[in-house]
């Protein structure tokens, strides 16, 4: 090798070192001993909390912690008295009177105590017909609530409402800081005080936020972490590796395949449990749906026909191995209230061919057949042939089809692919009611049974399925203003085995599970399935 | 030549005003931005026709495109569709990240590329020009995301056999960066193997374009001529050969910098650099079409300043070129 061509080595050597050098140097994580990192794929565009634009998971994560409720919901979504000294009461039910108690202890970050003038201000922001606020369910329903600087609350409803407790429980905002100021200007992008057991610390627009621990906060056991750090990173395979190279130290990840390799490595422990957010294939009832499928004994055919079991089970058969199908389309399978309804329809292929053959149609097999490409042509109604919405680019969705539309073939019923993007779908098709089937996700909560009526109520807000049951209508307005949570839930129970089961409007299809994983070195971490998220026991989360 | 780059700027004007609107219309008609917030439980009715009513979603197409020129003049692009957020501090934040990236990336690449070209042609058909080709060749041929993964890949691998993370593999910074160097010193580092990534598809590229504008350039007349007057090789190449072989490697350098302000897409998503690259995904997912026509519009500009700058540059370099 010549001089020059030496002298030309050396220079590439030396600008390679220039950008490796301080990687050779580098070591894990620059983090304080009493930090975690935690890993999320979505940043909250601001923290204003429930404002339109802003409602996210990812928000709440951070804010449930600063805006801290009189009560939240643990693990097993029940709730537990946090700010206020017991449960709120149900005082009175005509008119709906409630009353709560916020402890001494309960003070704000700055000093000032937790009082009812709080959660009047907060009342106040939420009707305010400027405020761009997501949802006012429930607060436009208060005729009047305590002021001052009582401890004590009394709301009066004007009308029953069902879900008062999730009201009473309200994380409240400060009056003495939000006075005055426009709410859809403020908390853009810092929040000055709170309430709970953590405090805002710092934002990074596009890395991440930092919260920091009260250490004002009294009325629950504080945090034994200095801070906690919400790291945002979009891609999915970057945050499993992340997570995997010590950058963070907990996420709750999507359903995913790679949970399956943390399963299996002993340095990280993984969380997994029912969630409330579930699957399900709606049904179209309106002109423009297919004929065939105002016919009940088609849907009774299609849910029959439809193996969801084994749907379950294959999707999740390395992540989440035994995930039951769903069986009802009210309760969850881990809910006290949860009654298998649906299992009053079970799978059976020979039985959907001997129901549409008992109706009069031909053209499709005399017994179920993998191979078989004989469709069912039905009286008055024509060939059993439905188009099948789902969104793009979900890939447990695009394999939910795939096992549904090849089972359905067997029997004689095809399923024709109609795949949208989310804003499509959501945005144009659904709305619509141009659709036969559609494959997506209602995000549930602890109290979707109150809403019921919204999805299956003759001309529910969001019944655009377009299914009428007058009878199941009246049973759930009075779900949605039973203030008795007992008998709520017989009620639904009951409408659900009478008169759903018998309708099929939608065919439930599994409740999505959710995860945790955690480096083995924090503590603390599990699922929680409602909107608190694995935080609400911030307080037990440790760093060896 | 002032009147040459006035009247691109003039032709250049008319561009964008039709590109703005076509990016415009099918951006709008491309979904409803509003459908996420539509399928909410308990939704805010009144909420919903706020936003409608704030940013004039039930008017025409043609309508709103004009409130948003106005908005985009009178109020630096104006804001978010859904959470009002203002639009221009976003975008300084997330181009000032990819200009870091990018001059870092381009500096590098040139100078390797233009090394490995020179020497690539000098030594013609030799072992280092067979190697480097083959390896130009698996630059230009292996899929960004890919690297970009596998690079993460074997860091996490290192990592895990010895305990020795060499780079970080996600994001700017640290969770705590420190200030002053402390800080540009942990940027850096978060940086390598994004820079790495895109230097191996830049220098394949353009090591390429050296290496024939180079073989060009040597085969010439003029450089027979220099080395027959007896000047000697170093001067040759230097002086005579490089000079001339780097006017078209500077044109497409100007070229592609303009066209990568807007980002690389692929490496800031797998890497969560806030780029101008991953503000335009997420703003697309958002179905938000005030982000996604700003983002646009300066990318516009962008290419279109230096498409100009190109053509002036060439024009500098190369004295046979005349601006009509």
């Amino acid at each position: 090798m010549s001089k020059r061509s030496l002298w030309l080595l050396a220079g590439l050597v030396l600008v390679a070192s220039l950008i490796v050098g301080p990687g050779a140097t580098a070591s894990p994580a620059k983090t304080n001993a009493g930090t975690v990192v935690f890993i999320h794929d979505q940043e909250p565009p601001n923290l204003q909390g429930p404002w339109v634009g802003n409602n996210l998971y990812a928000t709440s994560l951070v804010l449930n912690n600063i805006w801290y409720g009189c009560q939240i919901r643990n693990a097993a979504a029940d709730f537990v008295p946090r700010l206020c000294v017991a449960k709120p009461k149900l005082v009175k039910k005509s008119p709906l009177t409630v009353s709560l108690e916020y402890k001494k202890t309960a003070v704000w970050s700055d000093g000032k105590p937790v009082v009812a003038e709080d959660l009047y201000a907060t009342w106040k922001v939420f009707t305010n017909a400027a405020n761009n606020v997501i949802s006012r369910t429930g607060w436009e329903d208060i005729k009047s609530m305590t002021r001052g600087n009582s401890k004590k609350v009394t709301i009066v409803f004007n009308k029953p409402y069902a879900d008062w407790e999730s009201i009473a429980s309200a994380g409240p905002y400060a009056a003495h800081v939000i006075k005055g100021k426009d709410m859809n200007q403020t908390f853009l992008t810092s929040i000055p005080v709170s309430s709970g057991p953590w405090l805002f610390d710092s934002l990074q627009k596009g890395v991440q936020i930092t919260v920091k621990k009260n250490p004002r906060f009294k009325a629950g056991p504080q945090m034994k972490l200095d801070r906690l750090v919400f790291r945002y990173i979009l891609d999915t395979n970057s945050r499993f590796q992340a997570l995997k190279a010590s950058e963070g130290q907990h996420m709750e990840p999507q359903p995913q395949l790679q949970i399956a390799d943390f399963l299996k490595d002993s340095k990280f422990k993984v969380d997994r449990k029912i969630g409330y957010t579930y699957e399900h294939i709606d049904i179209q009832f309106g002109a423009k749906g297919h004929p065939a499928l105002k016919q009940p004994y088609v849907r009774q055919a299609l849910i029959t026909g439809i193996n969801r079991g084994q749907v379950a089970s294959a999707l999740y058969a390395q992540i989440s191995p035994g995930l039951p199908k769903l069986q009802s389309l009210a309760y969850k399978p881990f809910e006290t209230n949860y009654k298998k309804n649906f299992a009053a329809r079970p799978f059976s292929q020979a039985k959907v061919i001997s129901i549409l053959k008992g109706k009069g149609c031909t053209g499709g097999p005399d017994k179920p057949s993998a191979g078989n490409d004989k469709i069912f042509s039905c009286p008055n109604v024509g060939k059993l042939s439905f188009r099948f919405h789902t969104t793009t680019g979900n890939q447990l969705r695009a394999l939910t089809f795939e096992i549904i539309q090849r089972q359905l073939k067997s029997v004689g019923i095809e399923l024709v692919p109609r795949f949208q993007t989310g804003g499509v779908m959501f945005g144009t098709t659904l709305p619509s009611r141009d659709w036969d089937l559609m494959l997506f996700a209602w995000v549930g909560s602890p109290s979707s049974s109150i809403t019921l009526k919204d999805i299956y109520g003759c001309g529910g807000d969001q019944n655009d399925g377009a299914y009428c049951n007058r009878a199941l209508t009246k049973v759930l307005e009075k779900v949605s203003v039973t203030l008795d949570a007992a008998e709520r839930a017989r009620l639904v129970n009951d409408a659900e085995a009478k008169y759903m089961v018998k309708d099929i409007p939608s065919i439930p299809m599994f409740a999505r599970p959710l995860y945790t994983i955690s480096a083995n070195k924090v503590k603390g971490m599990g699922v929680n399935p409602t909107q608190e998220g694995s935080p609400w026991n911030i307080s037990q989360w440790t760093t060896s | 030549m002032l009147t040459y780059i006035i009247r691109r700027l003039l032709y250049s004007t008319v561009v964008l005003v039709l590109a703005s609107f076509l990016v415009f219309t099918f951006v709008t008609v491309s979904g409803d931005p509003l459908a996420n917030l539509r399928i909410s439980p308990n939704v805010s009715e009144l909420t919903v026709q706020n936003v409608i009513d704030r940013k004039h979603l039930d008017d025409p197409v043609p309508k709103r495109y004009l409130y948003w020129v106005q908005d985009a003049f009178t109020n630096k692009f104006g804001t978010t569709l859904l959470d009002n957020r203002p639009i221009l501090p976003d975008l300084w934040r997330v181009m000032k990240n990819t200009l870091q990236l990018l001059i870092v990336v381009q500096l590098l690449v040139i100078i390797f590329a233009v090394l490995i070209g020179v020497y690539s042609a000098i030594r013609q058909y030799s072992g280092f020009d067979y190697t480097m080709t083959t390896f130009s060749f698996l630059g230009l041929a292996t899929p960004v995301f890919w690297l970009a993964l596998m690079a993460q890949v074997a860091v996490v691998q290192i990592y895990e056999k010895t305990g020795h993370r060499l780079f970080p593999i996600a994001n700017l910074n640290s969770v705590d960066p420190g200030s002053g160097l402390d800080f540009w010193i942990d940027r850096a580092h978060h940086l390598v193997l994004p820079v790495l990534v895109l230097m191996v598809a830049g220098i394949a590229g353009y090591s390429r374009y050296m290496r024939a504008a180079m073989l060009e350039v040597i085969n010439s007349d003029y450089v027979r001529t220099a080395r027959a007057k007896g000047l000697n090789e170093r001067r040759v190449m230097m002086k005579h050969a490089l000079r001339n072989a780097l006017i078209p490697l500077v044109t497409l350098v100007a070229l592609d910098f303009g066209t990568l302000l807007g980002g690389a897409v692929v490496t800031e998503t797998v890497f969560s650099l806030d780029g101008m690259g991953l503000y335009f995904v997420n703003a697309l997912f958002s179905n938000d079409p005030y982000p996604v026509m700003a983002f646009l519009m300066v990318t516009a500009v962008m290419i279109i300043v230096f498409n100009l700058v190109a053509d002036v540059a060439y024009g500098l370099l190369d004295p046979r070129v005349r601006y009509d």
